[in-house]
């Protein structure tokens, strides 16, 4: 009896052991040849899409997929994913969960985070791509030569929000046209009694937009391509002089009192209310202003430049609710309807959408809607020549801003910073595989 | 007794006929998919190199646990996770003791103090986190009352220090569950004898001495069970942190869970698994010692 009870026991772990196999559920990739793009009005009665989208971005859809469904007969499900948006979708996607479209951040390191190439359809020849303007074409959404992302609203731009009657009240008529200037330009009005930088360290996400405007000429330089190769590292003087500054600047009382305690709601009320007179931030922050006040105020009070070392370049870092990704789903109707809805969305379905959220276009044919406020105006302008962000172009996407935090709350030196970013960086990048880590 | 036991065995013998062994193989089968498998993949899986970036998973020995000790953030969050375990068990046991005592008489008003007492602890407990941190703002609650009280405009950020932040997190975890170590105690008060509590009393015990020689003694078992609840419990502790300060500020509240949640959302799975591992293996060579402790101090009884 005991002997038939051990043996059943063996039978029924070696069993399980055999079925469980060591295997990533979330493989199951073909890759196909050039796809073909369906007409956009190509009947899809009876077809199913599911569309993944975060809180903050659920409603972008809406519009056009009403459109699309009348025009094609197709059913689309927009699905909410709770925050924290990537991460669920990561989890999702790695255990073999996949939906047809999804809101995805079409930077390098965030496609790099979905194993693009397996789990992503490539856009390639999509037939949108000529329609956009010309230097917004190319500006992300690729990796390794391959377009997995389509853009649908203009990238954010880390650059200086400022409070334009605090500027008037103290006599400042010119916008800083680099960085000494810029500097300059806070430590004048900080004589003058008015707080010249508001941060928040308590949500501490702002943080690193600090230190990344002033790695834009190094951008420009290639510096994210050494650091991708492991040439460089963000303990090299390049990163490190930037962490050093910006400390530096918070050291000299240019940054509000409360600093340590500051979150973002604050930031937006302490800018819009004159009790600071800039802002490095990014357009959601401009999303907070628009919850606070109305276009005409904002357009009165609210202007935008982007700053860094050399001059007035921005550093554009793209977010989840700017574009689409199209999985691989296996099935291959429901893969080329997904397309289709791209091909709508981005072609007849675009003018409606652009008015409907009243944002700026990103087609030359298609004109940006009257009510978009004129900061955000600026914001767009300043996308042509910018460059990209660490998000945009870094295989990874360290925690800089935690780390940054941290040593707002005075627990890590700067070099201690740079050290914990590095050694996060190198620990992602080898998990990736990428060749000199 | 004899007969007792006799009586006993022969029933096993004929249950065992009754129903054989591989009768078992089913709900084995179920315990071994549902519950042995995920734990031992959750061993295996630190021992490679699996992630969000690739599909093939390929083994890669102990580099995970060599990476992660040698880089200080992991020994930071384990001791995080232990002052903060060790602060939850002191004021959840200090808090639930004195509310027992207090409620300890079987008066109407008390039941239903005890009722409002145990609320906290069947909330959410994300829901415990976002309340606090409202009330704890610098512009919360908190300080417009004692602004109120006080007469001037306080905006201490109670969340804000990099020293005591932990200590008031700590206060919020046991003030959730404060309710249920206060139940746990009740029912121990409820078993000493009335006659021991007499005899103490014709003895001429006054209240401290009762308590401190008869009744705290005699409530070892409830001490047990509330003390590496509480412990062992809050070393698992995640939501109430995460929703009050994600680990801030300055990564001083940083617990092990909040680590590998950060950790695995980096798509590094591999090395979040490993650190659920370590958290696993902290949290059991704590237990035996612990409950071992513990279980010694009711055998003087």
């Amino acid at each position: 009896m005991k002997n038939t009870f051990r043996t059943a026991l063996a039978l029924a772990a070696a069993g399980v052991l055999a079925l469980t196999g060591c295997s990533d559920p979330g493989t199951d990739a073909d890759t196909g040849g050039p796809v073909d793009w369906p007409a956009q009005d190509t009947d899809l009665t009876g077809t199913v899409l599911t569309i993944w989208a975060a809180q903050n971005s659920n409603t972008v859809p809406e519009g056009v997929v009403a459109g699309f469904e009348e025009l094609t007969g197709a059913e689309v499900e927009i699905v909410t994913i709770p925050d924290p948006y990537e991460q669920g979708i990561q989890t999702k996607v790695a255990t073999g969960d996949k939906p047809d479209l999804a809101f995805w951040q079409p930077t390098a390191s965030q496609l790099t985070a979905l194993n693009a190439s397996q789990n992503l359809q490539p856009l390639d020849d999509a037939p949108w791509l000529d329609a956009y303007k010309p230097e917004l074409r190319d500006i992300t959404g690729i990796l390794d030569d391959t377009r997995y992302a389509a853009l649908i609203t203009t990238p954010a731009v880390q650059g200086v929000y400022y409070n334009k009657e605090v500027f008037a009240a103290n006599g400042v008529t010119d916008i800083p046209a680099d960085w000494d200037s810029f500097v300059q330009l806070a430590r004048d009005l900080k004589e003058d009694g008015v707080t010249p930088f508001h941060e928040m360290a308590a949500d501490r996400w702002g943080t690193q937009w600090w230190v990344q405007v002033q790695l834009a000429d190094a951008t420009a330089d290639g510096l994210w391509d050494r650091v991708n190769a492991n040439e460089e590292q963000f303990t090299d003087p390049t990163v490190q002089d930037a962490i050093e500054t910006y400390q530096g600047l918070i050291e000299e009382g240019l940054f509000n009192e409360d600093i340590k305690t500051a979150t973002f709601e604050d930031q937006g009320a302490a800018l819009l209310d004159g009790d600071a007179a800039m802002v490095m931030q990014v357009n959601s922050f401009f999303g907070q202003l628009q919850s606070l006040a109305d276009t005409e105020t904002l357009d009165r009070k609210i202007g935008f430049f982007p700053i860094a070392p050399s001059g007035n370049v921005g550093t554009f870092v793209p977010d989840q609710a700017n574009a689409l990704v199209a999985f691989k789903t296996g099935d291959a109707e429901r893969e080329s309807a997904a397309r289709q809805l791209l091909s709508y969305w981005l072609g007849e379905g675009y003018e409606d959408f652009v008015n409907d959220q009243s944002t700026v276009s990103l087609q030359s044919d298609v004109e940006t809607p009257a009510d978009v406020p004129e900061a955000l105006l600026s914001v767009s302008d300043s996308l042509a020549d910018s460059v990209g962000s660490m998000q945009a172009l870094a295989i990874a996407n360290p925690d800089l801003y935690i780390y940054l935090a941290d040593m707002i709350q005075g627990t890590k030196t700067p070099a201690e910073v740079a050290e914990a970013t590095q050694s996060q960086f190198a620990e992602l990048a080898k998990a990736q595989g990428a060749e000199g880590f | 007794m004899s007969t007792n036991t006799t009586l006993a065995k022969g029933a096993a013998r004929r249950r065992r006929h009754d129903h054989p062994l591989w009768f078992l193989i089913p709900a084995l089968a179920v315990l071994v998919v549902f519950f042995f498998v995920p734990t031992l993949f959750n061993f295996v899986y630190a021992f490679t190199d699996w992630s969000s970036f690739k599909s093939a998973i390929g083994f890669a020995g102990i580099d995970n646990f060599v990476s992660l000790f040698s880089n200080g953030t992991l020994l930071n969050a384990l001791k995080v996770t232990l002052v903060y375990a060790v602060l939850v068990a002191v004021f959840q046991n200090v808090f639930g003791l004195a509310l027992a005592l207090l409620l300890e008489r079987d008066t109407r008003v008390n039941r239903a103090v005890r009722v409002a007492f145990f609320i906290p602890v069947v909330m959410s407990a994300l829901a415990v986190g976002y309340i606090f941190q409202a009330l704890l703002k610098p512009d919360g609650a908190l300080n417009g009352i004692l602004g109120a009280l006080f007469g001037t405009e306080m905006a201490i950020p109670w969340l804000g220090s990099t020293t005591w932040t932990i200590v008031v997190v700590a206060v919020i975890h046991a003030w959730k569950w404060m309710g249920l170590s206060m139940l746990i105690y009740l029912a121990g008060l409820k078993t000493i004898g009335e006659d021991v509590l007499e005899a103490a009393r014709l003895d001429g015990a006054d209240r401290w001495t009762m308590f401190r020689a008869i009744r705290f003694p005699l409530l070892a078992p409830a001490v047990t069970f509330n003390v590496a609840t509480a412990l062992l419990g809050s070393m698992n502790g995640f939501d109430i942190v995460q929703a009050t300060t994600e680990g801030g500020p300055g990564g001083t509240t940083e617990l092990l869970n909040i680590f590998i949640f950060r950790t695995f959302g980096q798509g590094l799975f591999a090395q979040a698994t490993t650190m659920s591992l370590v958290l696993f293996l902290t949290v059991t060579i704590l237990a035996f010692p612990v409950i071992r402790f513990l279980r010694k101090r009711e055998d003087v009884l």
